[in-house]
């Protein structure tokens, strides 16, 4: 899975292949707004995952790795 | 004014006027510090009517102080904390405020201006010392709101109070749902004048302002815990929002037993989202809306129902109101016919008398009908009217709706020139579902930076932010080594879209 959200990130904000990493701080760094969130979540659901944004914290969703870990 | 009067009127009463964060301000307090605020303009500025700049995001003193304003014969300029100092900067050139409040750590250059613990101070040292009558008349500017303009500086609207009681007026019947009270969302930013909704319809109703700042937003637990606490009887917001929300499974009618009614304008309203509110709030009615900036907020609408949405066109963005006129029109100005597709041109005491200090666009965007002498103003929308319902197809130039904010492409792009190291820029809008979700970057350096996409980016957004407002900057910026060109050898931006 965290492939998946890292190839979704890669494109969502157009940064080369393999910039974006598990440990990669997103908003931080600007890469995510809560628009490019959305589009996050929205993408992961054709991959089976639906998750809940009214469930998280900005904290909990601030990098690939965590976002997988709340995918499991 | 309308407002001025309906205040003191509830001023008598225990009603609240705004919420936030825990704190709230009674219609009392809310009166009593308009009026310290006027008496203080008067005394200090007499009948020097300069605008007074207001710098702030969602304070509960900004509504004082522009109600303060207006009392004691000024017009106002919101201006929220999304524009850097530097953007400021080109407005207070432009409007040359008699006084800048303002509410941020941020430096401005601005002459005459005041912080929070100065208007604080202002505010208990005339309490009490308004004693003239409301300097306010139909013709004066109440506010000046500044939007994208395509020379890469921001244009200021300038709205009368005429012009907002033509938009009360219009949007009444719209808007009624049979409260004489309640809560009202305010969670749009005052520089935008959807926001005009909640500071002149709801305030003027004696409802209750329920705020949601920036912060909240950007954090979805928070936004939902504010949402669920809010009891909210009106919503007004860019669809935008509602996309956000409906994310969740929790945003439904379980959430906001209380809405009556949902009201979208700013931007594209999706079929999808549409469906989803019916589904999800079936005992409230959901409104789309339209009006651009420039003929005072909204000026159609059209209840959204299944027939609607079920429909092969788009959803339409409505019946024009009652109080003005509607026309599709022909490159030459010619009325079309219903089903032809036109510039929408707007008629009415809704219009406003033009942009500040800009002679050279008000020509072109503005005018007065010879027939009826009504003001009239070229929207730029290219639309359709069928059956009495205005259909939105696209705009005729490079102006584009993100999150309901309007940016005109052409100035990020003139920002974007004046970054180091980039020698041309063009940039496009990203759509999904016909809506434009963000902004794609393309640029040419002018020599090679060895930097990885990101890190340019992250260079380009940064010194971009100095420059303009945090809505208009790209997601995406993409280094090219040439731009692709057209048959008339100018940049294809539909290429350029394709790569988006």
């Amino acid at each position: 899975m965290l492939d998946n959200i890292i190839d979704i990130i890669t494109d969502i904000s157009g940064a080369d292949e393999g910039e974006i990493e598990a440990g990669t701080e997103l908003f931080d760094e600007g890469i995510l707004d809560s628009f490019g969130v959305v589009q996050l979540f929205v993408q992961l659901e054709s991959y089976g995952v639906k998750l809940d944004v009214a469930e998280f914290d900005r904290e909990q969703i601030s990098t690939p790795a965590k976002i997988a870990a709340l995918c499991e | 004014m309308f407002l001025l009067e309906k205040l003191e009127q509830y001023a008598g009463t225990d009603r609240i006027a705004l919420l936030y964060q825990g704190q709230s301000v009674s219609y009392r307090t809310l009166f009593r510090q308009a009026e310290a605020f006027a008496a203080y303009l008067l005394d200090r500025f007499g009948d020097d009517d300069a605008p007074v700049l207001i710098y702030g995001h969602k304070e509960l003193v900004i509504p004082a102080c522009m109600f303060g304003a207006i009392k004691a014969g000024h017009s106002y300029i919101p201006v929220d904390t999304t524009f850097p100092p530097e953007r400021v900067a080109q407005i207070l050139e432009q409007a040359v405020p008699c006084l800048t409040v303002n509410l941020t750590e941020r430096e401005l250059p601005a002459q005459q201006a005041i912080d929070e613990a100065a208007l604080a101070d202002i505010l208990a040292k005339y309490d009490g010392k308004f004693d003239c009558v409301d300097r306010i008349a139909d013709q004066h500017t109440v506010y000046t709101l500044f939007t994208s303009g395509t020379t890469g500086k921001p244009k200021g609207v300038q709205i009368t109070a005429k012009n907002i009681a033509a938009f009360i007026d219009g949007v009444a019947p719209w808007f009624d749902c049979g409260l004489t009270e309640g809560v009202f969302l305010n969670e749009i930013s005052y520089s935008f004048d959807v926001s005009v909704c909640a500071l002149y319809y709801a305030l003027s109703r004696g409802m209750t302002l329920y705020t949601i700042d920036k912060q909240t937003l950007n954090d979805p637990k928070a936004l939902f815990t504010a949402l669920r606490e809010s009891k909210i009887d009106f919503w007004v917001s860019t669809p935008s929002l509602a996309e956000f929300c409906v994310r969740s499974e929790q945003f439904c009618e379980a959430l906001l037993p209380n809405t009556k009614k949902f009201v979208f304008c700013g931007e594209v309203l999706t079929k999808k989202l549409a469906s989803e509110m019916l589904t999800r709030f079936p005992h409230a009615e959901i409104l789309n809306a339209y009006g651009p900036t420039e003929a005072t907020v909204l000026v159609t609408a059209v209840t959204v129902d299944e027939a609607l949405c079920s429909d092969s066109r788009s959803i339409p963005i409505g019946y024009p109101f009652a109080n003005l006129r509607a026309v599709i029109a022909a490159p030459d100005g010619t009325e079309l016919p219903d089903g032809q597709e036109g510039e929408l041109l707007l008629l009415g005491d809704c219009v406003s008398p033009g942009y500040l200090h800009r002679a050279d666009l008000n020509e072109r965007a503005f005018f007065t009908d010879a027939k009826t002498g009504m003001r009239g103003y070229h929207t730029g929308d290219l639309c359709k009217i069928e059956n009495g319902l205005i259909y939105y197809l696209g705009r005729m130039d490079g102006q584009v709706k993100l999150n309901g904010f309007r940016v005109e492409l052409e100035d990020v792009e003139s920002n974007l020139l004046r970054v180091e190291n980039i020698a041309r820029a063009a940039v496009v809008p990203v759509f999904e579902d016909g809506k434009t979700v963000s902004l794609t970057a393309f640029v040419c350096l002018q020599s090679p930076d060895g930097l990885s996409s990101l890190a340019r980016a992250k260079k380009v957004k940064t010194a971009l932010s100095a420059a303009l407002p945090s809505y208009m900057i790209p997601r995406k910026i993409v280094a090219m080594d040439d731009f692709p060109v057209n048959t008339n050898g100018k940049v294809d931006k539909k290429a350029l879209s394709a790569l988006a």
